[in-house]
């Protein structure tokens, strides 16, 4: 019916005909030469095998073709591999990597690959999938997938007062009914807080480290004997059992999901069986549960290859234990009972000479000796060597002044750098620091570099800097939302945050009223939504006292007959109040439920014909019809500014949050009594505030052009910049996480003893921000009152170092335009026939992902077709029992 | 397992779907609309018994990877198809809930898309497809009236009249012709053009249909506030009495949609219960 592959040319043809490809010949094709260990570690196979992959030093091509071997030449089905990167653009790098090779092996040799079954993605997303998977099910039996909370729904979802009331009865933490439950939680943690929204944040960090340890609460209770942790493993199991037991579907959270995954592989026969390779990206920031997976996963072909750097660990706080990589080929024993290969990848192609020798000189200034003196608590020989032969100064620092002083001589440095073409772009000189922010905005280092880079007339690119809150688009929206629905008063409460907060309100307030003077249309609808507020609280009332009156139990059915008449016809009730209780929709609805044995109550009549009849998000999208909105969206549109357009697309994700968590429908009793506004401000949005939700970040496109990147080192995990200008080597060792603390005695592990463990974290930070400089990296040196430098940094800067004003630029190379970008995909339904309707639509919606408030269509597909698809499977299963 | 066991399968998977979509989008559909989406599941089923019993595959994911635009972009186009039935020929379906007259009197559009999916299919495959057709679920209004009267046996002929499958030809030159078209898009979404489409299509009949592009796609679109051309629209075609703001603002269809929505949504939503902030007490920190 039709030619499918494109005219082979001659080369190919040889090729074919011959049918001699070798992954050699691959390898001159596209010009990789790998060197001995890559080669090594692309083509082994037949036991678990150790990458330890130093900066730079090639693992994701390694990755790349290794797995591609495993497909062309080792004939291993694509389904059949498990491939979990730390980041889902890491995991969309690889599968657009290899889908293009592939699509060279083809051209070569006729033979088409489909990798759209590969099980590639990150830990969490393939757990969901694992899940999902019906390899995995009991025949026949669908699997349910249960609805998955993020961070900030598992924050909620315990934040609830019902919910925090019945979780910490269930912990019995005092039996002082009086006593302030948050505070005796927060003392527990080491804080002086008795803020419930601290205990929450607590008890989410232990609960999610329980579950990353694969902790069972009724194992481990015997073993504790203080009584608040026995409280909080009770209130722990009480949370495990309400996402299972809660009427609808069941529920879990980022941690537990991997719990989830684990218990279904035990449970079916067929999960040893069906990866014939595992491996793993990112390995030293693996936790427990997830080297039970991966283990188990890899039981019946023991193919196993795990990638990693343990002097790149980041992430003990969430539950990453880095001896997991330290000691992986003892864990092969172990779980598999054989040895594992161990190749080094210790080339760094990244780095010019110096800065190599400058960051393994800096990580072997820290004592990683074990006590017993034997071993170490990192891998020691590792020999990393620069494949650069530029031995020219390539690290330097500012000189030893006042803060102020130091970063006037970075920002007119940065601006040399740029205006004598050592940069491409701002955005190839990246700031670093170990935190940005300080109570919801820039700290003082960072603000202070901010400001002077703005003085050279530089601009910068921080959107972690500050609380997404903070951001102009969301003053004025919420400002408007404040005069709408009034601002709650500021009770005798203090507190930081708190007081924090109300001034936020205040700012929010101050530009509302500005913008309504300006728009007399504003003023005119923000006033005519205050009075229909005003008006369906009072029809609210009436109804309430008709039912009073006629004594008449809210909760008794609604009895059209003997209600209607007199609801509808009482004194002082608005038209619409009227209209809707007397409409024949109404009396339809009614009489339906009645049918149906399921009749309303009065209180829900009551309700449905005194309620706005718009939910927060619909506010917001009417809102852009005033100009100053309306602007935001006519720069987009014409591709000027999408700074502004982001910003709006975030809070319609937040706005969609609330009609998540509380209501879309605001029903004239919510607004009465002040509910709503302690509700949507002083709970939901204060919420917000005081997690410090970040503000807008493009995944695809992190680095705007023309503008110089802050990061947090955390951050800059996996990147890499020209140049690194380390912005405050500084970070205070405040002895281990209490959270550390409780959870040691409860595990097996022996781990890294407590006592260093937060000094080894710090190292660690540091090296991985120093290892991300390409040509150059700059260090602020900050001398004076108060200020203080970290060791090793402050011996390092207080022995011979290059400074800024001897710093002799005509060495450094000039940075190259980046053009590692990856083809894009898109969808021929949610792209390319979506874009053909409305260019704007798309814009909005997919592009900038707006969430839409009224969607009906694409729930109604997505039933349908989801339903439908489920049938199909039914069908299958039973007729391969049959 | 028999008809009616199925039945009731469906019924309770659709009933699963429902809750898991309505708790992760947010939202809910009016007591109507959901019992025709679950109607159009089962009359699928019914109707089209012998499609459903042989699926080999269902949603199967393609890619077409390393595309150029005219620019010189890179680019890949992805897709999901929802079935592959493999007997003694391979026919590959795709659902759409869109009426069969509809797709009828459109075939083109209906054409570009399935002639692309069996080009890539056919190429990461290196097999052949001997049909390509839509299945069209939506069901004629003869058939809900039938539904609306509990009317069995006038249910039973209408289903015997309604053919929801609609024949897709293959043709080439639709495949190159579409790939282009495709990447003309992509240029112009990596350009950031995003204008809306003209008043004058705003006030055009869609193809097929009786509604206007503005009734059928900008009222059913939250940013049509925002929307210049729209805005032209009403005001070019709003009653004079009303001001053009009043009229724009209080759009939020008509009394019976906004009954619906408050009704169905109150239904579902939790009641809100007295939230205090979180957990501030007086003692200074």
């Amino acid at each position: 019916m039709t030619e499918v592959f494109k005219t082979l040319d001659k080369e190919c043809l040889m090729l074919l005909t011959t049918n001699k490809l070798s992954i050699q010949k691959l390898w001159s094709q596209v010009n990789f030469r790998p060197n001995e260990n890559q080669e090594k570690a692309i083509l082994h196979n037949g036991c678990p095998l150790f990458l330890t992959a130093g900066p730079g030093s090639g693992k994701t091509r390694v990755l790349l073709w290794r797995t591609l071997n495993l497909i062309v030449f080792e004939e291993v089905k694509p389904e059949e591999i498990f491939l979990s990167t730390f980041t889902e653009k890491a995991a969309f790098q690889l599968q657009e990597g290899l889908r293009s090779l592939l699509g060279l092996v083809t051209n070569l040799t006729g033979i088409p690959y489909d990798i759209s079954k590969m099980y590639v993605g990150t830990v969490h997303s393939l757990c969901q999938k694992l899940i999902r998977d019906r390899r995995l099910s009991k025949a026949g039996k669908r699997p349910i997938t249960p609805a998955l909370k993020d961070a900030l729904g598992q924050y909620f979802y315990i934040s609830r007062r019902a919910f925090w009331e019945k979780m910490t009865q269930a912990g019995n933490l005092s039996e002082n009914p009086e006593e302030n439950l948050s505070a005796i939680i927060n003392e527990y943690f080491g804080s002086r807080s008795s803020s419930r929204h601290v205990a929450v944040t607590n008890c989410i960090s232990l609960f999610n480290r329980f579950s990353e340890e694969y902790i069972k609460s009724s194992e481990i209770k015997e073993q504790v004997t203080d009584e608040i942790l026995q409280g909080l493993i009770d209130m722990y199991a009480f949370y495990q059992d309400s996402l299972n037991s809660s009427d609808g579907l069941p529920q879990t959270d980022f941690s537990l999901v991997q719990q989830q995954a684990l218990i279904n592989l035990e449970a079916s026969t067929a999960s040893e069986q069906i990866f014939k390779h595992v491996i793993i990206d990112e390995y030293q920031d693996t936790n427990t549960i997830q080297e039970k997976l991966f283990f188990k996963l890899a039981t019946g072909h023991q193919n196993i290859c795990v990638v990693g750097d343990d002097d790149q660990a980041l992430y003990r706080f969430r539950g990453a234990t880095v001896e997991n990589f330290v000691e992986f080929p003892q864990r092969c024993q172990k779980y598999l009972g054989c040895d594992a290969r161990e190749i080094p990848l210790n080339t760094n192609y990244r780095s010019r000479q110096k800065i190599v020798d400058f960051y393994t000189d800096f990580i072997d200034r820290c004592n990683w000796r074990k006590s017993s003196g034997t071993g170490h608590y990192r891998i020691t020989n590792k020999n990393i060597q620069a494949h650069s032969q530029d031995k020219n100064p390539s690290v330097i620092a500012s000189t030893a002044a006042k803060p102020d002083l130091v970063c006037a001589e970075i920002a007119q440095f940065v601006r040399k750098l740029i205006d004598t073409k050592k940069v491409q772009d701002p955005n190839q000189i990246a700031f670093l620091y170990p935190s940005l922010k300080y109570r919801g905005k820039p700290s003082t280092q960072v603000k202070r570099m901010m400001d002077a880079l703005e003085e050279q007339g530089l601009k910068v690119y921080a959107p972690r800097a500050k609380g997404f809150l903070a951001v102009e688009e969301a003053i004025a929206v919420f400002g408007v939302y404040l005069k709408i629905f009034g601002k709650p008063a500021k009770g005798s409460f203090s507190g930081e945050d708190y007081n924090d907060f109300h001034e936020w309100m205040k700012e929010c307030v101050s530009q509302a009223n500005l913008l309504i003077q300006r728009d007399k249309n504003l003023a005119s609808y923000v006033k005519e939504r205050r009075e229909e507020i005003k008006t369906v609280t009072k029809d609210y009332q009436i109804l309430l006292q008709v039912a009073q009156d006629n004594q008449w139990d809210l909760k008794q059915p609604y009895d059209i007959v003997l209600m209607q008449r007199s609801l509808s016809n009482a004194n002082g009730i608005s038209t619409s109040a009227k209209k809707a209780i007397g409409s024949s929709y109404f009396k339809r609805v009614v009489e339906k439920r009645i049918e149906e044995g399921n009749p309303f109550s009065l209180s829900y009549v009551i309700n449905a014909a005194t309620s706005v009849d718009w939910s927060v998000l619909d506010l917001f999208y009417r809102l852009c019809i005033f100009d100053h909105f309306k602007t935001m969206f006519d720069l987009a549109e014409t591709g000027k500014d999408e700074g502004p357009i982001c910003n709006l697309g975030l809070i319609t994700q937040y706005l969609a949050r609330f009609t998540d968590e509380y209501t879309s429908v605001i029903t004239a009793q919510f607004l009465s009594d002040k509910k709503f506004q302690v509700t949507f401000f002083m709970s939901f949005l204060y919420s917000l505030f005081r997690l410090g939700e970040s503000e807008y970040e493009d995944a695809d496109d992190p680095f705007p052009k023309g503008r110089i990147p802050f990061l947090t080192i955390h951050q800059s995990k996996g990147l890499e910049f020209p140049v690194v200008i380390l912005g405050n080597p500084r970070k205070d060792d405040r002895g281990p996480q209490r959270i550390e603390q409780i959870v040691r005695p409860l595990i097996e592990r022996e781990g890294e003893p407590l006592e260093r463990m937060s000094s080894f974290d710090i190292m660690r930070m540091f090296y991985v921000a120093l290892s991300r400089a390409k040509n150059l990296l700059v260090i602020n040196h900050y001398k004076g009152q108060g200020q203080r430098i970290s060791e090793p940094f402050r011996t390092i800067l207080s022995g011979e170092i290059t400074r800024i004003p001897n710093f002799d630029t005509s060495f450094l190379p000039e940075a190259k335009e980046d053009i590692d970008e990856l083809p894009k995909n898109y969808s021929y339904t949610s792209d390319y026939l979506l874009y053909q309707r409305c260019p704007r639509q798309y814009m909005i919606f997919r592009k900038y992902g707006f969430v839409a408030s009224r969607s009906q269509t694409m729930f109604f597909g997505s039933l349908v077709h989801q339903t439908i698809e489920d049938l199909h499977h039914l069908l299958t299963s039973r007729r391969q029992k049959s | 397992m028999i008809n009616s066991e199925i039945e009731a399968e469906i019924r309770r998977m659709f009933a699963e779907n429902y809750e898991l979509m309505r708790i992760e989008g947010g939202h809910s559909l009016s007591a109507d609309v959901k019992e025709t989406a679950l109607n159009q599941v089962i009359h699928y089923w019914r109707k089209m018994k012998d499609v459903a019993e042989n699926v080999t595959d269902t949603e199967v994911k393609l890619n077409l990877p390393e595309l150029t635009t005219s620019q010189g972009r890179k680019y890949g186009i992805e897709g999901v198809v929802d079935i592959i039935r493999e007997e003694d020929k391979t026919v590959m379906y795709d659902i759409k809930t869109h009426d069969s007259d509809y797709v009828r009197a459109n075939t083109a559009e209906y054409e570009k898309q399935l002639n692309v999916y069996a080009h890539i299919w056919q190429g990461l495959r290196g097999q052949e497809l001997d049909q390509t057709a839509i299945i069209a679920t939506s069901y004629p209004k003869a058939i809900a009236n039938a539904l609306k009267e509990n009317n069995e046996r006038r249910l039973a002929k209408e289903l015997e009249s309604w053919n929801p499958l609609i024949d897709i030809p293959f043709k080439q030159e639709n495949v190159e012709e579409t790939i282009r078209e495709f990447g003309e898009v992509v240029e112009a979404i990596e350009s950031r053009e995003f204008k809306p489409p003209s008043v004058d299509k705003l006030k055009s009949s869609l193809p097929g249909k009786k509604y206007t592009f503005a009734v059928q796609v900008c009222r059913n679109c939250d940013a049509r506030f925002s929307c210049s051309a729209y805005r032209n629209y009403i005001r070019s075609s709003a009653a004079k009495s009303d001001s053009m703001l009043k009229r724009f603002l209080n759009d939020f269809g008509s009394d019976l949609e906004r009954e619906d929505w408050r009704f169905s949504n109150l239904a579902v939503t939790p009641s809100p219960e007295d939230e205090d902030t979180v957990g501030e007490v007086s003692s200074p920190m």
